[in-house]
């Protein structure tokens, strides 16, 4: 029999210049996985984050096990059982691990010695594949790590409904399937999954009951067992054209090396070696896709690249120029784009507006800003990616995370002419937004002979979008293939080795 | 012997920035901004003197209604910088000029009142008996205790975490407004007693205005040692130290304005060495200090 | 159990936007005025100090030359506050452009030159402010060493500077006063008569908030201090230095303050006196109130520093009038601006009451 666990009724949530959830209504019963799907700014984040008590609603009611309850601070969540994990990274940089996760935990007291939870910390870090030292700071970890942390910390919260905003993505396979097994032990104890994705099979597999949001509104929720995803895929992006598979791969590699690096070292975080010896070359109009699961040193890799990180041996070269330990600026004007693991703290100032994340870059704008240049620029930006903003004048943290990401994805390919180095390149975009900007990568690639090195911790991405795929493993390239002559099980096998 | 000289005449002074400038740091630890500790001390050091001629030079009740009343200030300063989107600097220098007034209020009643009986107050520490290793022992002590709350228990997390980002804090489940009012109490306790120090054991006299400049001085040694419990022992040391020898200095045949200057050239100097040291990233300016705090306002 | 609880959201449309501080001010005034009455035991009368407050507002003449100068060095406050560099060091910077502008007035020969002389003591001036300045952001911008401390500092150090010239080398020989000789006649602002102000005052603050207004909101670097103070990270990815910038605010910043010493020496001070520490208008400090009443926003820096100047007319008025003394003026100061600074945010903010059950 269903049991109604939680019931959002007529729920409306207006910000400035923006109606997110308009009269929402839906219901999510006890042990099922429920998926909520929508494009990008449909306002998903915005309702998990109405229950997790982040945000009070303007109109409309919440109830939990048939009572109804308002939740105005996220204490008053979990003290309902109700856990968010969110889709960027809602951890405090400076802390620990264990420090970050102590601040949770309701049941131990103010003086209670950070130490007493390390092996607890410990254990469930371990499930989750993550063999990490509790007491590491939390700004030495990357993106996908920290989501893996805050999963941790939704476990030990013995969490009863668990919302989880985007954060089973990029876990690595071997541990997004432990996951998922868990989840569905999980729920067959009573409790609840709220489960937001952009991945629609992964949203087909593992769920029971799928509710579409569009513009602010429920579109319908269907069954698994009913759903299909053209129908789904309908529901979300309405009648806009779709065209995954449409982008054509021209042959237009060129003989040319735009990026060259031989025997590189770099050091991470914490002082030990993340790139070892990676010789690599990008010719011009190459696209090289690094796999590897997260951590393996491709971001070091890429800051080293970028002029952010210290290279400590070998050498760089862009376009026949040594760029080895040289200033950002300097690598910046021969026209590389940069897209970094975490955009929000390292590529966009999220309390500035979009306009001016523009006017910072060197290439949109001289000494003296020429805003109505800018306008301009902005306005085709948005246009041309669809990025949903109430003006390009709204500070930018208002905006959704895959809205944010478009931001900063249109800024950098437009401004990189020869070289783009993107980690995750569509991390967080919906389906739709995803395949456009590939299929935007490759068209400069095509026609303008850019080059393009990244890194995704998703293998379809991998293979969709690489002309070659080298694959990192602790440091290393531990093999290099042809787009066409890589198998998905030899690079799977390489990358956990 | 004129070693414990030394030590006993730096004690009280080293004791009252040391007190003040720990609870500074806590305070701002937990992402307030305190730019009225100037004020609440010169208003703690009246209330201590108030009271003192009141209770005939009563050992305890001078000091705990001192503290008490830096606690109330604070209480406002911490209470609308976490609840409202407020500046924290104009709500702190506006505490600070209504500290200045209120200690000329409560202050020049008492000192006329001292003025018919000539009663005197604080306690003088000297070299003979050993009181003075008591204050150094106190300073040591409670250094080590705030050390150990901020770094080895969940409250030192809570408070840290309501500094570096009060909104991400608030979502992993701290209440942001009762961790900056625990910090704020205990803080400003702190500041309240550094103030009835300065007071009581070091000038034991006085009039309208002082102490004006001393809480600035606090919020230097805290802040010159990067708000560690620990580095704050050593510059609240050397401070109190030159600026009580200051004059012997001047035998050497330096000018004068030199050796006003030296505590204060000595207070960066010791700053650069710490930062030279690896616990540079520990002494780092809490990332959300003084910015406002607003609910509804985050991103994703 | 039912329980109240507030929660402030940001209005979906904004209060225009001299709505708050009008009301803030007047309810500051209100609150102030009875508490006043209050603490004094109902010996003062509040006629009396509305009437001061009033003569204080109404005469904008006799504010001219302590609103100008806050507001120059409110906005020079404002230009480092923006980066998240805070400057504590204005009465430093102040008293270095005085050192500069009194050097050239006195000893470099062009003193009584029209025209040169002006405008050299203020390119001096600001030089050496600027000067002054830089030694706290070089440390902060390449070593990460916190400037509020030692601007701070610095500032006792530059007092004891100022003691030492003036004190020795620069002394007024004629009576050994502890101050310097009066500069030159023709080094001094000329005085717009009526007022508290001088001509040159009144253009440079012109010049100055416009200056900043456009560096702040037309140029690279003016938005890349304000990135700088919510994201550093993000101009190191973009490929600009966030030292430089930090270093560039904290100097433009000393800067701005140094243009305020010139002025204050030129137009009102004429000379030195010591101890500096205990002489000092400490425009300086009370900049730092007023850029924080902005809110840091150009528009309101002029606001925050009529208020400020206003509020302390009437406080020597208030004292004249014999409504209250020094410490009492200080308690209606304190209380006026504290109720300002909660109050003012209502133009973005409203607060919601939340009954829950
Ligand atoms: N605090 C806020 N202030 C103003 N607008 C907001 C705020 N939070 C969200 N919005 C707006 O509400 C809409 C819905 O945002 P939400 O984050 O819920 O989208 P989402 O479905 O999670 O999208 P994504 O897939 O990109 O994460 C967006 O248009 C966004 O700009
Ligand atoms: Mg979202």
């Amino acid at each position: 029999m269903l049991v109604e666990h939680i019931v959002v009724k007529e729920v409306t949530k207006r910000f400035p210049g923006t109606l997110a959830l308009d009269k929402v209504s839906f219901t999510v019963y006890r042990g099922e996985i429920h998926a909520l799907l929508g494009e990008n700014g449909a306002g998903k984040s915005t309702l998990v984050k109405i229950l997790y008590g982040i945000y009070t609603p303007d109109e409309g009611e919440v109830y939990i096990n048939g009572k109804k309850l308002v939740i105005t601070s996220p204490r008053d969540a979990v003290a309902h059982g109700i856990v968010l994990v969110s889709q960027t990274p809602t951890l405090i940089n400076d802390l620990t691990i264990v420090e970050n996760i102590i601040l949770s935990l309701r049941h131990y007291n103010l003086f209670t010695r950070t130490r007493r939870v390390y092996s607890e910390v410990y254990s469930v870090l371990e499930s989750l594949g993550l063999g990490i030292d509790p007491n590491t700071e939390v700004y030495k970890l990357t993106y996908t790590q920290k989501q893996m942390i805050e999963i941790a910390r939704a476990l030990l919260l013995k969490a009863k409904v668990l919302l989880l905003d985007e954060a089973t993505s990029y876990l690595p396979l071997t541990e997004k399937k432990k996951l998922f097994d868990f989840l569905k032990k999980y729920v067959k104890k009573g409790n609840s999954v709220i489960l937001i994705t952009h991945k629609l099979p992964e949203a087909l597999e593992i769920s029971d009951r799928i509710t579409v949001l569009r513009k602010g509104k429920v579109v319908g929720t269907v069954e698994k067992k009913k759903a299909d995803i053209t129908v789904i895929r309908r529901m979300m992006f309405g009648d806009t054209e779709f065209a995954p598979e449409a982008i054509k791969q021209r042959e237009s590699i060129g003989n040319g090396v735009t990026l060259f690096i031989e025997n590189l070292w770099v050091k991470g975080e914490l002082g030990e070696y993340m790139v070892r010896n990676v010789t690599l070359s990008v010719r011009k109009g190459e696209i090289l896709g690094i796999a590897g699961i997260t951590g393996s040193g491709q971001i070091e890799l890429f800051e080293a690249i970028m002029g952010l990180r210290k290279v400590e041996r070998g050498i760089i070269k862009i376009d026949g120029v040594d760029t080895t330990n040289k200033d950002t600026g300097f690598i910046r004007s021969l026209g590389v784009g940069y897209i970094p693991d975490n955009p929000l703290e390292h590529g966009l100032s999220i309390d500035h507006t979009l306009a001016e994340n523009i006017a910072l870059c060197p290439k949109y704008s001289s000494f003296i800003i020429d805003w109505h240049a800018i306008r301009q620029d902005a306005d085709r930006l948005v246009r041309e990616y669809g990025i949903v903003t109430p003006s390009i004048n709204t500070p930018i943290k208002l905006l959704s995370g895959g809205n944010l990401m478009k931001m900063l994805i249109s800024r950098e390919l437009e401004y990189a002419t020869k070289l783009l180095v993107a980690y995750n390149p569509t991390r967080g975009l919906d389906e739709y937004t995803a395949n456009k900007v590939r299929r935007n990568i490759k068209e400069k690639k095509a026609k303008e002979g850019l080059s393009v090195i990244f890194a995704s911790e998703d293998l379809d991405e991998i293979f969709e979008l690489s002309d070659t795929i080298a694959v990192m493993n602790s440091g290393r390239i531990v093999g290099v293939f042809d787009k066409y002559r890589a198998t998905r099980d030899r690079v799977e096998e390489l990358m956990v080795m | 012997m004129y070693i414990v000289q030394v030590l006993s005449t730096t004690a009280p002074l080293m004791l009252a920035y040391y007190l003040a400038s720990l609870g500074h740091s806590i305070v701002e630890k937990s992402g307030v901004l305190n730019l009225a500790i100037d004020g609440v001390f010169v208003l703690s050091v009246a209330v201590a003197f108030a009271q003192a001629i009141y209770t005939w030079n009563n050992p305890l009740i001078p000091v705990v209604i001192s503290v008490a009343s830096s606690i109330a200030v604070g209480l406002i300063l911490v209470y609308t910088t976490s609840k409202l989107p407020v500046s924290h600097g104009a709500i702190g220098l506006s505490l600070m000029f209504l500290c200045y007034g209120l200690s000329g209020v409560i202050g020049v009643p008492a000192r006329t009142q001292q003025g018919l009986t000539g009663q005197e107050v604080g306690y003088p520490i000297s070299p003979v008996s050993s009181v003075w290793v008591l204050l150094y022992i106190v300073v040591v002590g409670l250094g080590f205790l705030l050390h150990y709350i901020l770094e080895r228990t969940k409250l030192g997390a809570m408070i840290k975490a309501s500094g570096e980002d009060p909104l991400v804090a608030e979502a992993l489940g701290v209440d942001v407004l009762k961790t900056r009012i625990l910090a704020g109490v205990l803080g400003f306790a702190l500041i309240g007693l550094g103030a009835s120090a300065f007071e009581l054991l070091y000038t034991r006299i006085w009039r309208e205005g002082t102490g004006i400049g001393h809480g600035w001085i606090a919020f230097a040694v805290s802040l010159s040692s990067g708000r560690h419990p620990l580095l704050g022992i050593i510059t609240a040391f050397l401070f109190a130290l030159l600026y009580e020898y200051r004059f012997s200095i001047l035998a050497v045949g330096l000018p004068r304005e030199m050796a006003d200057a030296l505590p204060y050239i000595t207070a960066i100097t010791a700053m650069v060495i710490y930062m030279a040291t690896p616990l540079k990233t520990k002494l780092k300016t809490p990332k959300s200090l003084g910015k406002p705090f607003f609910k509804e306002e985050r991103t994703i | 159990m039912a329980s109240i609880s507030l929660v402030v959201v940001k209005r979906v449309k904004p209060l225009p936007s001299w709505v708050a501080p009008l009301l803030s001010f007047t309810l500051g005034i209100a609150v102030a005025t009875v508490l006043l009455w209050i603490v004094t035991l109902g010996r003062t009368d509040p006629i009396v100090v509305l009437a001061s407050i009033g003569r204080a507002l109404a005469m904008p003449q006799l504010l001219l030359k302590n609103f100008a100068l806050l507001t120059i060095v409110g906005i020079g406050l404002l230009v480092s506050f923006k980066a998240s560099v805070f400057n504590i060091g204005g009465e430093g910077q102040f008293y270095f452009a005085i050192i500069a502008a009194t050097w050239i007035a006195l000893f470099s020969g062009v003193g009584a030159i029209a025209i040169i002389n002006k405008v050299l003591m203020l390119v001096v001036g600001v030089l050496l402010a600027g000067f002054w300045a830089l030694i706290a952001a070089l440390p902060r911008g390449f070593l990460g060493i916190d400037e509020v401390p030692v601007t701070l500092l610095m500032n006792y150090i530059a007092y004891y500077i100022v003691d030492y010239l003036v004190f020795n080398p620069w002394r007024e020989p004629k009576y050994k006063y502890p101050r310097t000789p009066t500069i030159p006649e023709e080094s001094w602002f000329i005085r717009i008569p009526g007022t508290t102000g001088t001509i040159e005052l009144i253009l440079l603050t012109v010049v100055v908030m416009a200056g900043i207004w456009y560096l702040m909101n037309n140029t690279r670097l003016g938005l890349a201090i304000n990135v700088m103070g919510s994201n550093p990270n993000v101009l190191r990815v973009v490929g600009i230095n966030p030292s430089l910038i930090v270093v560039s605010s904290l100097v433009i910043s000393g800067m701005i303050v140094g243009i305020a010493g010139v002025s204050y020496l030129a137009g009102e001070a004429h000379l030195i006196t010591i101890p500096a520490e205990a002489c000092t208008p400490m425009l300086g400090y009370t900049g730092i109130l007023v850029a924080w009443l902005s809110m840091l926003r150009i528009a309101y820096v002029p606001v925050a520093a009529y208020i400020v100047s206003a509020l302390i007319n009437a406080g020597i008025n208030i004292q004249i009038a014999g409504a209250g003394k020094a410490s009492v003026v200080d308690v209606f100061i304190g209380t006026i601006l504290l109720i300002y600074s909660i109050s003012v945010i209502f133009t973005e903010y409203s607060v919601k009451i939340i009954v829950k059950r």
